[in-house]
C-alpha cells in the first residue's frame, strides 16, 4: 500500500509544472465569440490553470473565462503569452499554441464567416 | 340520498359553484432558505438546470445558432462569473440578485464596447440571465383540477393566479377573510368563495357546492342539482357601452371609470372602451417569486401588454406591495416591512422594477403608483431612484420616459397629511388597507368585515377632508368601497370623481353612478 502512494505521489511530481509560451494571432477575426469559445473549451479541459497576456501586457487574465478572453481585445497580429501552473501545464500549452496557429480550426467550421 | 348538509359559512365573493371538492396540502414552508450556504447551491443548481435547457436547443439547431448557444453555456461556466457571483452571495446578498447584479455589470460592459461584434453578444447574455432567473423561481405551486371546489385552511394568491378559473370552480376556506388577498382575487374573477367554515371532512373528489351568496357550503350535493357554473365573466352586457369609461353624472358631472387588474390575460375578456383604463394594476400578483423580481424583461413584457391593451388609455402601475401579509416567495428577511418602506430598504427589488417601468413608459400612457406611502420623503426617496435609473438608461441609449409618479392613500397618517405631499403627481384611495389602519383590526380577523361597515362614517370623513387636501392633483379612489354601489353616492358627495374597480363590478357601479346627482343626491325620476 505504502509503495503504490509513493508511486502515485512521483507521478503527480512528474506531470505538475510550469510552463509558458508567446504566439502570435493569426486569425482575421482575433478572438471573437466562435474562436474564444473554441478556445476556453479546450482550456477547460486541463485541471492546471492557465492565464494569459495581450501584447507584453502584466495583467494575466484567466485562459478558461470567454468574458476575459474576449474582453481582451485580441486582434490579428496580437501578440499572447500563455502561461500553465499544475498537472499537465506542458500538455495544455502544446495543445492552445496549436489551436492558434490552426487558427482556431475556423477554416474547418464554418469557412470565412464571422 | 341523504338531505344536503349545509354548514354555515361566511360568503367572501358572490355566486354559485359546485364541483368535486379538491383538498388542499398546507402550504410548503419558503422554497429558498436564506443562508449563503444553500444560496451558492441554488445558484449552482439553476446554472446547471439553463445549461441542459440549452443542449436540448442546441440539438437540430443550425450552425449559427449552435455557435450561440455554444456561447452561452461557456458564460454560463465562465469560473469568473461564478467567483463573482460567490462573492456577492459570501457578503450577504441574496443568489437572485447576485446573479443579476453580475449578469448585468457584464452587459453593460459589453453595451459600452468599441467593437460591433461584442455589443451583439449583449442580448445573448440578458437570454442567460433570465433563462438562470427563471429556473431560480424554484418549484411552482401545485395545480389542482379545473372545474373543482379547493378546500383548506388558507390559499396563497400565486395559486389562485396560476388556476384556470375559466370552467367554474369556487372555493371554502376553513379560515380566512373576506378582506384578504384571494378573496379580492376571486371577487374580481367572478369566483364564488365563502370563508370560516370551519374545519369539515369530505373526500377529494366528493361533490360539493359553494354559496358566497348566502355562504353556505353544500355537502353531498346531488350532481343534477347543481347549478349551472357561474359565468365566468359578467362583461358581455357592458360591452357594448363603448363610453370609455367616460360617464356623466345626472346631472352632467363628468366622472371616470377605470378597472382594478391583477394579472395581464384578466384584461382579455374586456374592451377597452368600455373603460377609462387600469386605475390600479397590483404588480404583486405578477412578480410572485424573488426570481420573478429580479427579471427586468418579464416584468416589461407584462407592462408592455397592459399598454397595448389600453391603447392610450390611462395606465396605473402599482409598485410591488409585498411584505406583511403578502410575502415574496424567496425573500424571508425583514418580512414585516411592508410596500414602499422595503422597496426603500431592498433598493435592488426596487431598481429592476424601475427599469422595466421606465421603458415601458415608451409604449403608452403609463402612471407609476406607490403603495404604504406614509411620509412625503417616500416619495422623494423612491423619486430619486428613478432619477438614477433613468440617467443610467440614457448612458445605455435604452428608450425610457419618466411617467408621473402618484401614490396609494391607505395609511392614515398620509390620507390626514395630503397637502403635504407635493412630489406626489397623483393619489388614488386603497380604502381596505386605509380603513383596517383606522379601526386597528387585522384584516384575518374574521370580524373585519363587521368593522369595516361600522366604520364607514369615520371612513368617509377622513375621505371628505382628504379629497379637499389633495387639492387641484387627480385623485381616484381604487379599494374595495369603490366597486360596492351602496356606497357610491357617499363617494360622489365626498368629491370622488375617479372610480377604479374590479371588472365584474363595472355594470354596477356604470349604472349607480348615471343615477346620481353629483352630490350623491339621487336623480329626480329615480
Amino acid at each position: 500500500m505504502n509503495g503504490g502512494l509513493r508511486i502515485g505521489n512521483r507521478e503527480a511530481e512528474h506531470v505538475h509544472a510550469s510552463c509558458q509560451t508567446e504566439v502570435e494571432v493569426k486569425h482575421g477575426v482575433g478572438l471573437h465569440a466562435r474562436p474564444s469559445v473554441t478556445f476556453t473549451r479546450l482550456a477547460k479541459s486541463f485541471p492546471c490553470s492557465i492565464e494569459v497576456a495581450v501584447n507584453g501586457s502584466d495583467v494575466w487574465l484567466n485562459g478558461k473565462s470567454i468574458i476575459k478572453i474576449m474582453g481582451a481585445r485580441i486582434r490579428k497580429g496580437s501578440i499572447l503569452k500563455i502561461r500553465a501552473d499544475g498537472i499537465l501545464a506542458e500538455e495544455a500549452i502544446r495543445a492552445l499554441k496549436d489551436l492558434i496557429e490552426r487558427n482556431f480550426d475556423e477554416e474547418k467550421k464554418h469557412g470565412r464567416t464571422a | 340520498m341523504a338531505a344536503p348538509l349545509r354548514l354555515k359559512a361566511t360568503g367572501a365573493s358572490p355566486g354559485v359553484a359546485s364541483g368535486p371538492a379538491y383538498i388542499a396540502e398546507p402550504p410548503a414552508v419558503a422554497a429558498m432558505s436564506p443562508s449563503a450556504v444553500s444560496g451558492h447551491a441554488a445558484l449552482a443548481a439553476a446554472i446547471e438546470t439553463a445549461i441542459d435547457e440549452l443542449q436540448n436547443l442546441a440539438t437540430g439547431s443550425d450552425a449559427e445558432s449552435g455557435d450561440i448557444i455554444d456561447f452561452q453555456i461557456e458564460v454560463l461556466r465562465d469560473p469568473t462569473i461564478a467567483e463573482m457571483a460567490g462573492a456577492r452571495i459570501d457578503a450577504g446578498e441574496n443568489a437572485v440578485f447576485a446573479w443579476v447584479a453580475t449578469l448585468d455589470g457584464y452587459v453593460r460592459e459589453l453595451e459600452s464596447a468599441e467593437e460591433e461584434q461584442l455589443r451583439a453578444r449583449a442580448v445573448d447574455i440578458l437570454d442567460i440571465k433570465n433563462r438562470v432567473l427563471a429556473a431560480l423561481t424554484g418549484t411552482p405551486v401545485e395545480d389542482f383540477p379545473v372545474g373543482s371546489i379547493y378546500v383548506g385552511k388558507d390559499m396563497e394568491p400565486s395559486r389562485f393566479l396560476a388556476h384556470d378559473w375559466s370552467a367554474g370552480g369556487g372555493i371554502a376556506l376553513y379560515a380566512g377573510s373576506a378582506a384578504g388577498h384571494v378573496a379580492l382575487l376571486a371577487r374580481s374573477r367572478s369566483v364564488p368563495m365563502v370563508i370560516g367554515v370551519g374545519r369539515f371532512t369530505t373526500k377529494r373528489g366528493q361533490h360539493i357546492g359553494v354559496d358566497g351568496d348566502s355562504g353556505v357550503v353544500i355537502l353531498q350535493a346531488g350532481k343534477k342539482n347543481a347549478p349551472p357554473p357561474q359565468a365566468a365573466h359578467q362583461m358581455t352586457n357592458a360591452a357594448a357601452i363603448t363610453d370609455n369609461g367616460n360617464l356623466r353624472t345626472a346631472d352632467g358631472s363628468q366622472v371616470l371609470l377605470s378597472i382594478n387588474v391583477n394579472a395581464p390575460d384578466e384584461v382579455d375578456a374586456i374592451p377597452a372602451a368600455t373603460t377609462a383604463g387600469i386605475g390600479l394594476m397590483r404588480s404583486e400578483f405578477v412578480v410572485t417569486s424573488l426570481g420573478d423580481a429580479a427579471n427586468e424583461e418579464k416584468q416589461f413584457s407584462v407592462y408592455r401588454r397592459l399598454l397595448d391593451w389600453a391603447d392610450g388609455r390611462s395606465v396605473t402601475i402599482r409598485m410591488l406591495d409585498i411584505g406583511g401579509d403578502k410575502p415574496l416567495s424567496g425573500l424571508t428577511e425583514i418580512s414585516s416591512l411592508r410596500g414602499i418602506r422595503l422597496l426603500l430598504v431592498r433598493p435592488e427589488i426596487a431598481r429592476v422594477q424601475a427599469r422595466a417601468l421606465l421603458r415601458a413608459a415608451v409604449f403608452g400612457n403609463l402612471r407609476i403608483m406607490l403603495p404604504m406611502v406614509t411620509f412625503p420623503s417616500e416619495v422623494d426617496g423612491m423619486r430619486q431612484i428613478y432619477r438614477e435609473e433613468s440617467s443610467e438608461l440614457a448612458r445605455r441609449g435604452v428608450p425610457h420616459r419618466v411617467p408621473p409618479i402618484g401614490m396609494m392613500v391607505e395609511v392614515p397618517a398620509a390620507a390626514l397629511m395630503l397637502d403635504q405631499f407635493e412630489s406626489a403627481d397623483f393619489f388614488s384611495f386603497g380604502t381596505n388597507d386605509l380603513a383596517q389602519y383606522l379601526v386597528a383590526s387585522p384584516r384575518e380577523d374574521a370580524d373585519f368585515a363587521l368593522s369595516q361597515a361600522r366604520a364607514v362614517p369615520a371612513m368617509l370623513r377622513l375621505l371628505r377632508q382628504a379629497v379637499k387636501l389633495a387639492g387641484s392633483k387627480p385623485l381616484s379612489i381604487c379599494g374595495d368601497m369603490a366597486g360596492d354601489p351602496s356606497l357610491t353616492a357617499d363617494l360622489l358627495a365626498a368629491g370622488i370623481r375617479h372610480f377604479s374597480v374590479a371588472p365584474a363590478r363595472l355594470p354596477a357601479i356604470r349604472s349607480a353612478i348615471v343615477g346620481l346627482n353629483a352630490d350623491g343626491t339621487k336623480a329626480a325620476g329615480e
